[in-house]
């Protein structure tokens, strides 16, 4: 019996998968491959599958992590082939290997913010620079068990990168607190920073994506977590 | 051509579940469309989770799209959330595949499983732009077709659509392609395309026919309209069960969908011929598959889509001939896998220990069962060949083998119901109580008690049953009656849940109305009526006012005796067993006779006809 992480990227109209049902996804991909998962007691067995992080709905992603059982020794090489040709074509695994890094561990994550404004960014990489040096930015943050909140932004900023004009609109790193111990929903700092460059810079943003990066992990040594 | 793909997705950021609208399931089809290939939008008027639990269109998707020169893709209703958006930013409705127009489609056809679903058809014409009456559409625009139980009769439809297709689409639509294919770049008319369909069989297209009224609202006259347009046109089936395409390759839902499984079509058709039951008189004969075949199908089917559960599918899986071999070769197939079998439509009267001992050993789920009335006279009358002694047995031994909890169905406002028939329901569930479960000693019985869910819809005559020429009960009668059933529940382990009476109403308005009603249909369409068959959006007053504007009375369908030799608005469609047999089974309900089934004794009924099935085993 082993534990093996899978890392799998989720792009295209995937981002639309809710967690639950991105469990399932991967239930039945697995049986699909006939890979020997293992399953856990009781009256109503399971598959044992453990996603590190959870991916907010409408979120791309290329680092995301899944630890899952099987029950004999099939290659880590097996595994992803075997899955990759059983899986929807938005999710793919990257990689498979030993879970050497507890999910506890994780603090933050880096997400890719494509802001889309046309060719209307010129002032957004200064603007984006005052918001980030900002002391502090209400918002509202809602959770099952503290219910809605008023917090401020910046406690769950770690880094943020200046914006990069390209055609499309306007395209930045950040990086947001993200783990048990404390967690930001990407969509929330996106909307806060599209809300300060439409008041503040004159920049209105028609849409925007988000893609997760990074998932990183020991606060006190950082590195990537996979 | 604009793309709607960066609006449309801009969308979902917006509404609830965008599973729904997201494609790209595993088992999807997707084709590279060339110019010299024809295109099939298979739209299912409901939402998607609805719509992806019917078994018909994995079958007719995966056989269309198997062919080179077609792409066939999938639609579904909107939700109100995002039509209200598409229709803000003026994105038409679109295609799953390759989010394309379908009303660039060249065929667009519709599945109609319910008729409750109409307002949703008119609803998803317009949202796609397709002009919504037949002789509204000329060239450029899609042929719009409907098929499925209802297509049988459809006339409230008949002003929308280009041409129905009754019975089965396995065969028949791969020959409709084919004819599209010489008609297109042909320059012939589109009457010339539908006059070719006409001769293949099957096909009914209603603007081929001229319907008379009378003063007094009934049908005088319902012709022809051109040479080589038969009177009626005879359903197509599929003889031989086993050689039917069945597809092994499925679409696998991201999203939970309402039957979120494998579904193995054991056979079509019912042997037994209540006579309320549309189903039992449309599918006949009776033509099973063979074990062989099925443990085949089901095979690909478990390696292909990963699913935990599969359900044995037909009307009656009791019925099946050689259910214990296949059960035990499919338990075979699924325990090691840890896959649930489950077997609905299990009739009472043949149902046995070993079978539940069998389907329990991967998981235990909860039993229904559909005495459909609560008398044995009452039962008589629809020729529901359950005994009360045999539904004691049977809850005795699903009571003792661990079963906590029985679901029992039943109609109300039966034809020649009384209350005493209506008190037959709350006693029969409290005799299964009494005798199913108290009379099991305590210290055999396993859990300390159990539950009875009693849940009631209202009888809804339909087309092509010995009851179509039944008038239905009142809303104030249903009412009274589900009230007074309420009342004579008395037992704290009896649950009581019954149907809207008002959505009932409208199903037999619809289910047995002629052409006048596509008025009625727009008009309500206009009003905003759609999904009404979810009480969230049912809105009976906007019917009624639909109605009213198109100064049309709705008991005039639902509530009236139909005399024998009036002209039916669905007289039509031809499904095998003629009007002369139902005329029978009607006199012999009264009597309060029962008809055996067709395996115990042929009754007769026209059937055998098709040369095959049942009558020939």
């Amino acid at each position: 019996m082993s534990k093996r992480r899978l890392v799998f990227s989720k792009t295209g109209m995937a981002k639309y998968i809710s967690h639950l049902d991105l469990l399932r996804c991967f239930t039945r991909s697995i049986m699909r491959a006939e890979l020997p998962a293992v399953y856990s007691q009781g009256f109503n067995p399971h598959m044992k599958m453990t996603f590190s992080l959870p991916l907010s709905v409408g979120v791309t992603s290329s680092c995301e992590c899944v630890d899952i059982e099987f029950e004999r020794g099939v290659s880590d090489g097996e595994i992803m082939k075997r899955l990759n040709s059983a899986l929807p074509p938005d999710i793919r695994i990257i990689s498979v290997r030993d879970p050497n890094i507890s999910a506890n561990d994780i603090f933050g994550a880096e997400y890719r913010l494509t802001l889309l404004c046309g060719g209307a960014g010129e002032n957004a990489p200064k603007a984006a620079g005052e918001f980030f040096a900002l002391p502090e930015v209400k918002i509202i943050k809602r959770t099952k068990k503290k219910g809605e909140r008023e917090v401020n932004l910046m406690d769950f900023v770690l880094g943020a990168e200046a914006p990069k004009v390209t055609d499309e609109g306007i395209e930045l790193y950040i990086t947001l607190s993200a783990g048990g111990q404390k967690n930001l929903k990407p969509e929330i700092a996106a909307e806060a920073l599209i809300k300060y460059l439409t008041e503040n810079a004159d920049i209105r943003v028609t849409g925007y994506n988000i893609h997760r990066t990074k998932i990183l992990c020991d606060i006190n040594d950082p590195k990537i977590f996979k | 051509m604009r793309d709607y793909r960066t609006d449309y997705e801009d969308c979902l950021r917006r509404v609830q579940k965008p599973a729904r609208y997201i494609g790209n399931e595993f088992g999807s089809v997707h084709k590279d469309k060339t110019d010299d290939m024809m295109s099939f939008a298979f739209c299912f008027p409901d939402v998607y989770e609805v719509g992806m639990s019917h078994l018909g269109m994995k079958i007719l998707y995966h056989m269309l799209n198997e062919r080179e020169d077609t792409v066939c893709e999938r639609v579904f209703a909107p939700w109100d959330d995002m039509e209200k958006l598409m229709r803000e930013r003026d994105i038409p409705l679109l295609s799953m595949e390759s989010c394309a127009p379908v009303r660039e489609f060249d065929i667009v056809g519709f599945t109609l499983q319910y008729e409750m679903s109409y307002s949703n058809v008119v609803n998803m014409l317009d949202l796609a732009g397709i002009p919504l009456r037949t002789r509204e559409r000329g060239a450029g625009d899609p042929f719009v077709c409907c098929g499925g139980p209802c297509a049988y009769h459809a006339e409230p439809l008949a002003e929308l659509v280009d041409f129905f297709i009754l019975g089965e689409g396995e065969e028949v639509n791969g020959e409709i392609m084919d004819e599209y294919k010489k008609w297109c770049g042909s320059g012939k008319s589109r009457d010339d395309f539908l006059m070719s369909l006409v001769a293949l069989g099957g096909i009914y297209v209603p603007k081929f026919y001229d319907v008379e009224f009378s003063d007094d609202n009934t049908i005088k006259r319902f012709e022809p309209n051109r040479p080589g347009v038969p009177k009626q046109v005879r359903k197509r089936i599929i003889l031989d069960f086993d050689k039917c395409y069945a597809p092994e390759k499925l679409i696998v839902p991201f999203m939970e969908t309402v039957h979120d499984r494998i579904m193995l079509e054991l056979f079509r058709g019912c042997i037994r011929g209540c006579r309320f039951c549309q189903a039992g008189y449309i599918y006949r004969p009776v033509r099973e598959r063979s074990v062989d075949r099925l443990c085949g199908i089901a095979d690909g089917c478990i390696k292909n889509t990963g699913y935990e559960e599969m359900s044995l599918s037909s009307l009656s899986t009791s019925d099946y001939r050689e259910l214990q071999e296949l059960i035990d070769r499919l338990l075979g197939m699924t325990v090691d896998k840890r896959i649930n079998l489950s077997l609905p439509s299990l009739r009472v009267d043949n149902f046995s220990m070993e079978l539940m001992e069998k389907v329990q050993k991967v998981k235990k789920s909860g039993l229904t069962f559909a005495p459909e009335a609560g008398t044995q006279r009452l039962r008589d009358v629809i020729n529901k060949n359950v005994i009360e002694s045999d539904l004691i047995r049977t809850s005795r031994i699903a009571f003792g083998g661990g079963y906590n909890r029985i679901k029992l169905y039943f109609m109300l406002g039966l034809p020649t119901e009384t209350y005493d028939d209506v008190k037959g329901i709350a006693d029969l569930a409290k005799k299964v109580i009494d005798e199913g479960f108290f009379s099991i000693p305590p210290e055999e019985r396993k859990g300390r008690s159990v539950s009875i869910t009693v849940s009631t819809s209202f009888f809804v005559p339909k087309p092509f049953t010995p009851f179509q020429w039944e008038p239905q009960n009142l809303i104030s009668e249903m009412e009274d009656k589900a009230r007074f059933l309420k009342e004579n529940i008395r037992s704290k382990k009896i649950v009581y849940n019954w149907h809207n009476s008002d959505i009932s109403l409208l199903e037999a308005v619809f289910a047995k109305g002629d052409r006048r009603l596509s008025e009625v249909l727009i008009t309500a369409h206009e009003l905003g009526c759609k999904f009404d068959g979810w009480t969230d959006f049912f809105d009976y007053e906007k019917w009624l006012e639909a109605f009213r504007i198109n100064n049309i009375d709705p008991a005039f369908y639902a509530n009236r005796r139909i005399p024998y030799d009036e002209i039916l608005p669905w007289d039509y469609a031809d499904i095998g067993v003629p009007k002369s047999y139902l005329i029978k089974e009607h006199k012999r309900a009264y009597e309060e006779k029962t008809t055996p089934d067709c395996r115990e004794k042929c009754g007769g009924c026209g059937a055998a006809s098709f040369g095959g099935g049942v009558c020939f085993e």
